[in-house]
């Protein structure tokens, strides 16, 4: 194989697993249009708290400890040397829950049967409230998140590449990240059990049912509260699992909550309401703009990646609102 | 729904005797702000029997199963059902004790298929968690199976086999009305309630419908609470009737009787005002 073909290929497939990066994202917002018809704008913020907590749990912060040591005179950081990664995710994840009940208590309880744009005004409330309390309680710093996922090139796929190239040239071998790789085995695993999980249990036909209709859902029994708890928690649950591997990609900092505006094209691609949608959105913005960057970037100057996604999004507006995989009549926000 | 259930039922000629009282309504009254939708109703359902709410538009007929199944909650008055006096309660609790329903303009999950729509009305029968759920193995995943098992039987009875993968939302009316009976069902309910299950229909459907309810009703032994416009129906179906004009009650009796009753008449023809 001729290496341009073999550059072409190794954007394609680095575009397809940042894709699955955007996906991950892009499936927390997802599940709750689908439950609830929320479009929940702390999606992105809630991967940031996640990823934080995980890291503060971890490495045995104390939380508040400015807070605590400004107002004591204290000067409090840590208490032990943390726990094991798993146990921290575990700890994670039910504090994860917990803040799904407190979400549901305190504000979705209140906003039962309001517009669809006074919900979406509450998650953007939610979404500073949240920014606030992750910096309050573990502080503004960047850290590093490592929970022994693998990172770094794959010289074992490089090698294997260097062999694909004609005899006689320059070419080094495919660059993959390991953790690319894992993301994509990760999020594979998530879509499937997902998709299991609505389809075949009575709790996921009855989070459908609820997405379908409220009066019915009620009049055979399901209780609305119940099922908005469990979706903002298996939200979190995703949001979760997106700031572990974009937390390992680029650090625990602010920035990561702004990857929610890059799962925005994927749903107007995908569909607000589809699962596979999610996942086939994300890959084809990953593609697209890594390709875009390749091949278009040098006749326009570059950096094509920060607006190509919202340019595919704006054209597949005008010609497809629907996206790819959503169902016909769904509202924008 | 199980075969103890359909060997045990009352035999029909039964029904009329029986006195055992399943929901007693005692002066209900209910107001939208300065709307008075019911005023002062009084009424009970006997195990075992088919009830008639019937009314001209806006008597306050779909009013009345939404206060029963709890979507509406009473200013004044009690329900006693299966002789527990309620407090206000959530349709979901209601689903939970049994009252099953069906709406008048059709409230089925659209996009889901009718297996999955019958399924629903299983959830309150299940009781397995959601982290075995989660697993779904092992008694999840028994339990989901036996409940399928029930749901098939419902399929079969309401003979609607050809359409057990087909989303509702692209079914006819007349079938998807047959769906949401059979949802309904599913809950295996001790009191269910119809909202015009005829509505719409044409003669054909509604003598299927019409075998379906008596059959639900003679088989199993549910009682039904329904609501009806088609007089022929009304008269044909149910054992007792209550009919309600502008929120009260103006007469409760058996069909005959209610036909034959003045303030009915009146109310369905008008009364010539000098």
């Amino acid at each position: 194989m001729s290496p341009a073909f073999l550059y072409f290929l190794e954007t394609v497939l680095n575009g397809l697993m940042a894709g699955i990066m955007y996906s991950l994202v892009a499936l927390g917002f997802v599940l709750i249009f689908k439950a609830s018809g929320i479009f929940n704008f702390a999606q992105g913020v809630m991967a940031l708290f996640a990823a934080l907590t995980l890291v503060g749990l971890q490495t045995g912060q104390v939380p508040f400890s400015h807070l605590i040591n400004a107002v004591f005179g204290t000067q409090i950081h840590h208490w032990g040397s943390g726990l094991h990664a798993i146990v921290a995710i575990g700890g994670t994840m039910a504090i994860m829950v917990a803040m799904a009940f407190v979400i549901e208590r305190y504000v979705l309880k209140y906003l039962v049967n309001q517009e669809p744009i006074i919900l979406f005004m509450a998650t953007i409330g939610l979404a500073y409230f949240l920014e606030g309390l992750g910096d309050l309680m573990w502080g503004s710093d960047v850290k590093a998140l490592d929970v022994g996922v693998p990172t770094g090139g794959s010289f074992w796929w490089e090698d294997v590449t260097r062999e694909w190239a004609v005899e006689g040239s320059d070419y080094f071998g495919m660059y993959i990240d390991k953790l690319d790789v894992t993301a994509t085995i990760v999020a594979l695993a998530l879509v499937i059990a997902l998709s299991v999980f609505s389809q075949y249990t009575k709790m996921g036909r009855a989070l459908r049912a609820v997405a379908d209709d409220h009066q019915a859902a009620l009049s055979v029994g399901i209780s609305l509260r119940t099922i908005w708890i469990i979706v903002w928690s298996i939200s979190g649950f995703v949001a979760l699992v997106a700031g572990i591997m974009w937390g390992a990609k680029s650090g625990v900092q602010f920035s990561l909550s702004l990857i929610a505006l890059k799962a925005l094209p994927v749903l107007i691609l995908g569909g607000f309401t589809s699962i596979p949608g999610a996942i086939v959105g994300g890959l084809i913005i990953g593609v697209g703009e890594k390709l875009a960057e390749l091949y278009i970037g040098p006749l326009v100057g570059g950096a094509i990646e920060n607006w190509f996604a919202y340019m595919l999004a704006l054209a597949f507006l005008l010609f497809r609102p629907q996206g790819l995989f959503g169902e016909k009549i769904i509202e924008r926000v | 729904m199980s075969m103890a259930a359909v060997a045990s039922a009352p035999a029909p000629a039964a029904r009329q005797g029986s006195a055992d009282v399943v929901l007693n309504i005692e002066h209900v009254s209910l107001a939208f702000g300065g709307v008075k939708a019911l005023t002062d109703v009084s009424f009970d359902i006997r195990a075992g029997e088919i009830r008639a709410i019937i009314g001209p538009n806006g008597a306050g007929k779909t009013s009345m199963l939404n206060v029963i199944n709890g979507f509406y909650h009473p200013q004044e008055g009690t329900i006693t059902f299966k002789g527990q006096k309620r407090a206000q309660m959530k349709p979901h609790d209601a689903a939970m004790q049994g009252i099953a329903r069906t709406f008048q303009n059709i409230a089925l999950f659209h996009g889901m298929s009718t297996l999955d729509n019958i399924m629903t009305g299983r959830g309150t029968l299940m009781k397995r968690n959601i982290f075995w759920q989660a697993l779904w193995s092992g008694p999840a995943e028994r339990e989901e199976i036996a409940h399928r098992e029930a749901v098939e039987k419902i399929i079969d009875f309401l003979e609607i086999e050809h359409i057990r993968k087909v989303p509702v939302g692209r079914l006819p009316y007349g079938l998807q009305k047959r769906v949401e009976l059979g949802r309904a069902l599913a809950m295996e309910p001790s009191l269910l309630l119809l909202d015009e299950p005829m509505a719409g229909m044409n003669l054909e459907e509604k003598e299927d419908m019409s075998r379906f309810i008596l059959d639900v009703n003679q088989q199993f032994g549910t009682t039904i609470a329904l609501i009806e416009h088609d007089m022929g129906v009304v008269m044909d179906l149910s054992d007792r009737v209550v009919v309600l004009d502008y929120g009260k009650k103006i007469a409760d009796g058996t069909p005959d009787a209610v036909r034959a009753n003045q303030a009915v008449i009146d109310a369905y023809l008008g009364v010539p005002h000098d």
